[in-house]
């Protein structure tokens, strides 16, 4: 077996459906501004529209068109809001095939370094057991809600932002960026459960938060330990974190911005390890992105034209059936 | 019970005065000092057991994404933390065994065969080969190690080397769990008479190749025959 593995190799069942990456990298990166977020949403609208044929989210695509993201990302979870549920669904559904990743992430990280201290590979084999547990977890969930496995397109944009080749900068993406932003959309999903008073939701989210602070103790560990004696590799590892965090923002959708969908959990990773200092700086790049307003007034322009050309394919399939 | 014997001590002077009483009426202890490995051996035999752990938790943990069947992915997941913990008490008992305080983490394989064993059993890749993967550790290597740790914990000595006896009884109980699903696993993979044929021949290979080398130890066949 070789080592290291690329994203697109990652098996699944026939019940899965992949989704281009692309379209992550777009919305992770895109800047303030309402006409560079329609253009860059138009350009993948065909991808888009394919990745999500045949499955739940394609009613969101029919109402909302290609920028339906925009909308599910930048507003809070709320059961009252139309179509509250299937968003609801999106975001849990995220959630399940992100476990699979992390899953797959720390399992293989077993395998890609096999001279690594003995203590690291007890870490990742604990967190393989945790995170195989999570999917089992998040599985249950969604069927508790009323969904299923596959009911949306997976993006294994997290296997590829954060599984570097490097131990300390793997350990660096997926185990504290990643995992520090599971806190951040735990958090976030125990309140939800709060609020709907959904008593097994919120147990079990709970159960999953605490083990997501041990597994950003170990990132933490193991950064220091792999970059021992080292500034410059320490540098570099952070700076990678840093880009992980920045793509895993979703343009401010996590942010500590008044407006952000979800709030970075200060509490939770102060407990994990995070220091002040680190936590500033997150709050500082995950709010660099374009403003809430920006990016609902870009769904609203995308919602137009899809609507539009909805409209014009109609009368045309009709001018042609008349003809 | 005899009104003359006193505890603890052996001399007059050494003796205690107060009298025997019921809990000093414990069935005698039947177990002889003898046993057929002595300290450094059991060290290598600790060492090789945890090289085959080791590598079994690594291939396991590498297989992961590149199995599609969401059930086995996930329940790997509790298989290799298990295994790691049986790599990890093998490893704590190399310094009880005079190997050195920095011994905990020394594997060993027996031989280069048992090397050539375990890089056979990781080799499958593709993710239409869940059948060949999960046959090497549940039909092969679990069972062989099972096999190989109870003679081991009946052979070596009861009284001096409880340690390593308790620590194999705790690794034996739980891969009996992991044999036992990744068993029920593979009899539901192979449901057709060609995939039941696919799991067969690869348990004959790995089979073939594991008795070759001598097993986990490289000395299967002295210790099958010192048996019969």
């Amino acid at each position: 077996m070789k080592r290291f593995l690329h994203h697109e190799e990652l098996a699944r069942d026939s019940r899965f459906i992949r989704q281009d990456n692309a379209q992550s990298t777009v919305l992770a990166t895109m800047p303030d501004d309402v006409d560079t977020i329609v253009n860059a949403f138009e350009q993948f609208t065909p991808m888009i529209e394919e990745s999500v044929r045949g499955t739940a989210a394609e009613a969101l695509f029919e109402a909302y068109g290609p920028g339906f993201a925009l909308t599910i990302l930048n507003e809070p979870i709320d059961p009252d809001a139309p179509a509250g549920l299937t968003r609801l669904l999106l975001r849990m559904h995220g959630i399940f095939v992100g476990e699979v990743q992390a899953l797959e992430g720390a399992a293989r990280s077993l395998w890609d370094f096999p001279d690594a201290p003995w203590e690291f590979k007890m870490n990742m084999a604990r967190q393989a057991w945790d995170e195989g547990r999570h999917v089992q977890i998040f599985e249950k969930l969604l069927t508790h809600l009323g969904g299923a496995v596959g009911m949306f397109p997976e993006s294994t944009f997290l296997f590829e932002a954060a599984c570097s080749d490097d131990p300390a900068m793997r350990v660096a993406g997926v185990n504290r960026a990643l995992e520090g932003l599971a806190c951040d959309v735990f958090r976030d999903m125990i309140k939800y459960a709060d609020k709907t008073g959904d008593e097994k939701m919120r147990q079990a989210v709970d159960y999953v938060l605490a083990d997501e602070l041990t597994h950003v103790r170990f990132g933490s560990e193991w950064v220091r330990e792999f970059t021992k004696d080292d500034p410059e590799h320490l540098k570099r590892t952070q700076e990678y974190r840093r880009s992980v965090d920045k793509q895993f923002s979703f343009g401010g959708a996590r942010s500590d911005r008044e407006d952000a969908a979800i709030p970075i959990a200060w509490e939770d990773r102060i407990e994990a390890g995070f220091t002040e200092e680190e936590l500033k700086d997150l709050a500082t790049l995950s709010g660099e992105g374009p403003t809430k307003k920006t990016l609902l007034e870009a769904a609203r322009i995308l919602r137009e034209n899809h609507l539009e050309k909805r409209r014009t394919k109609e009368s045309a399939a009709t001018e042609e059936a008349r003809s | 019970m005899s009104e003359q014997r006193m505890y603890p001590g052996m001399s007059p002077d050494e003796k205690t005065t107060f009298a025997p009483y019921s809990a000093f009426d414990i069935p005698a202890d039947l177990r002889e000092l003898s046993g057929r490995y002595d300290v450094e051996s059991m060290a290598r035999r600790c060492r090789n057991f945890r090289y085959a752990e080791e590598w079994m938790m690594m291939m396991l943990g590498g297989w992961v994404a590149t199995i599609p069947e969401l059930p086995v992915k996930t329940g790997l997941g509790k298989v290799i933390w298990e295994t790691a913990q049986a790599a990890d008490v093998l490893g704590s008992r190399l310094p009880e065994l005079r190997c050195g305080k920095k011994a905990v983490d020394a594997s060993e394989s027996a031989n280069e065969g048992f090397a050539a064993v375990i890089q056979s059993i990781s080799e499958p890749e593709r993710p239409d080969l869940t059948i060949e993967k999960l046959v090497g550790p549940f039909d092969v290597l679990m069972p062989h190690l099972v096999d190989v740790y109870e003679r081991t914990m009946r052979e070596t000595d009861q009284i001096c080397d409880a340690p390593t006896i308790e620590l194999l009884d705790e690794i034996v109980r739980k891969h009996r769990r992991h044999i036992a699903w990744g068993q029920e696993v593979l009899d539901r993979l192979c449901d057709t008479d060609a995939l039941r044929e696919r799991r067969r021949a690869r348990v004959a290979k790995l089979n073939d190749e594991l008795i070759g080398c001598g097993g986990v130890t490289g000395t299967l066949g002295e210790e099958t025959a010192a048996l019969n």
